[in-house]
């Protein structure tokens, strides 16, 4: 965001990688692949690739984070240090500290934690490759983790990003209109009540751009929702 | 799921938050919104008896009073074992419930850590937690031979109808086995016969939902 370039991000409607304005990167979900894990994920979205692991419901440590009614989701959101160009340092920072808690407080939404009480759910997010839109890629990776893993939930939350580029409103930001683009806003939705469990917005959009941002980021959500039924369809369908 | 009910229904997948259309009433694996009913697990819907149910797929063992289950010990305290049987929380096992006068801290010297025992689950409550027994049946230790676990839907497959599978693995490894409720399956025998028995119940967990699955145990055990 607000870095300068001489890329034209977007020439003749048409995006640097092709795309058109509302246009998804393409996106590939393999449910199950981590055999320790109780339910796990793995996802392409573009450049991303991102694994997640759900283990759990288990007891909760520290003990004092134990909630005597219900569960709590531990989520955790890490990039490697050979996910980006330049090494990043591994373990937690301020900004996956960030990540970790918003995807925790937005799988608390859905997940149906008064039914364990005293529980704790961890999710484990990790980035291998990072190519902007991460974390909307690593929160759709763990909710299709999360329903492999057998828990009770109200629906699979899908996340996906929408920004301002050239003054263009687009879907799912590759890595240059991330750097330098105007505007970028990442959602996560429950599908079946298209309410909102996760939503940020870093830049500057007029409230009609808004407005469309969120209807573009909704249809996109809803597009990877499919692929994420796919997903479970393919590991679990066509038994029986 | 018995073996009979896979094979003569075709059974739908169902995610969570799916829609479920049906008159009947809310069982297993579902919630309420809004007078709708939904599924809240990943797994196969059933409508029998003028009840939904969704039977998970995969997920932890939910102990039920009664379930006779295999247990290793985790932890031990001055007059209790922590015991694992693969739920979301460890077992306790009081030593009132052992069968053993055992003397106030010396519970290690009856079941130390990574013991195991094949007991009863006697008591669950709503806050989760759940106690084990030794005191019933056939209850006991488990001396010599190895422990492989499964995922808990996969045990009635493993059984198979009338229990037909594991007769199959018993009659041709020459081993005994014992399966626990909570997957955790215990096989004692001669060591190749317990390795040969060990793999073909792998086989059953892995391929659990594929066709002809009998065929192949058999074709394993005759060679």
């Amino acid at each position: 965001m607000a870095g300068q370039t001489d890329m034209e991000l977007i020439k003749n409607g048409v995006r640097l990688d092709g795309r058109k304005p509302d246009e998804l990167r393409e996106v590939k979900i393999v449910a199950g692949v981590l055999d320790n894990a109780d339910g796990s994920c793995y996802l392409e979205w573009g450049n991303n690739k991102v694994y997640a692991g759900v283990f759990g419901p288990m007891e909760c440590h520290p003990r004092h984070k134990q909630k005597a009614d219900r569960a709590i989701v531990q989520a955790r959101y890490t990039m490697a240090p050979f996910s980006v160009n330049d090494r990043k340092r591994p373990g937690l920072d301020r900004r996956s500290t960030e990540i970790s808690y918003i995807a925790s407080q937005a799988f608390e939404k859905v997940v149906m934690v008064e039914e364990f009480p005293k529980a704790s759910i961890r999710v484990d997010m990790q980035v291998v490759e990072a190519h902007a839109g991460t974390r909307c890629a690593a929160i759709t990776a763990a909710s299709v983790a999360l329903a492999d893993a057998g828990i009770p939930m109200r629906d699979m939350i899908p996340a996906c990003a929408s920004g301002k580029v050239n003054d263009v409103v687009v879907l799912d930001l590759n890595k240059e209109e991330d750097n330098y683009g105007q505007a970028d806003l990442p959602l996560a939705i429950i599908p079946s009540t298209k309410e909102v469990v996760l939503l940020q917005l870093d830049g500057h959009l007029t409230p009609d751009e808004f407005e469309k941002a969120m209807d573009l980021a909704t249809s996109g959500c809803m597009d990877l929702y499919e692929k994420m039924r796919n997903a479970l369809d393919n590991r679990y369908g066509g038994s029986a | 799921m018995s073996e009979e009910s896979s094979s003569d229904s075709v059974r739908k997948l169902v995610l969570p938050g799916d829609l479920m259309e049906t008159k009947s009433k809310p069982g297993r694996g579902i919630f309420r919104s809004e007078g709708q009913i939904y599924a809240s697990v990943l797994g196969h819907s059933s409508d029998k008896s003028g009840y939904i149910n969704v039977n998970a797929i995969s997920g932890r063992y939910n102990p039920k009073i009664g379930d006779k289950i295999i247990a290793i010990c985790a932890e031990t305290g001055p007059s209790i074992w922590r015991m694992d049987i693969g739920s979301s929380f460890n077992s306790t096992l009081h030593h009132s419930e052992s069968g053993w006068k055992v003397p106030f801290g010396d519970t290690a010297r009856f079941l130390a850590i990574g013991d195991a025992v094949w007991a009863e689950i006697f008591m669950v409550d709503a806050a989760g937690t759940h106690q084990i027994s030794l005191k019933k049946d056939d209850c006991r230790k488990l001396y010599s031979g190895t422990i492989v676990k499964v995922d808990t839907t996969n045990v009635p497959r493993i059984i198979g109808k009338q229990g037909s599978m594991i007769t199959t693995i018993r009659e041709n490894t020459q081993t005994r086995i014992q399966i626990g409720q909570n997957g955790y399956i215990w096989i004692d025998g001669k060591g190749e016969d317990i390795a040969l028995a060990q793999k073909a119940i792998e086989i059953i967990d892995q391929e659990a939902t594929s066709k002809g699955l009998t065929n192949k145990i058999e074709k394993l055990l005759e060679k």
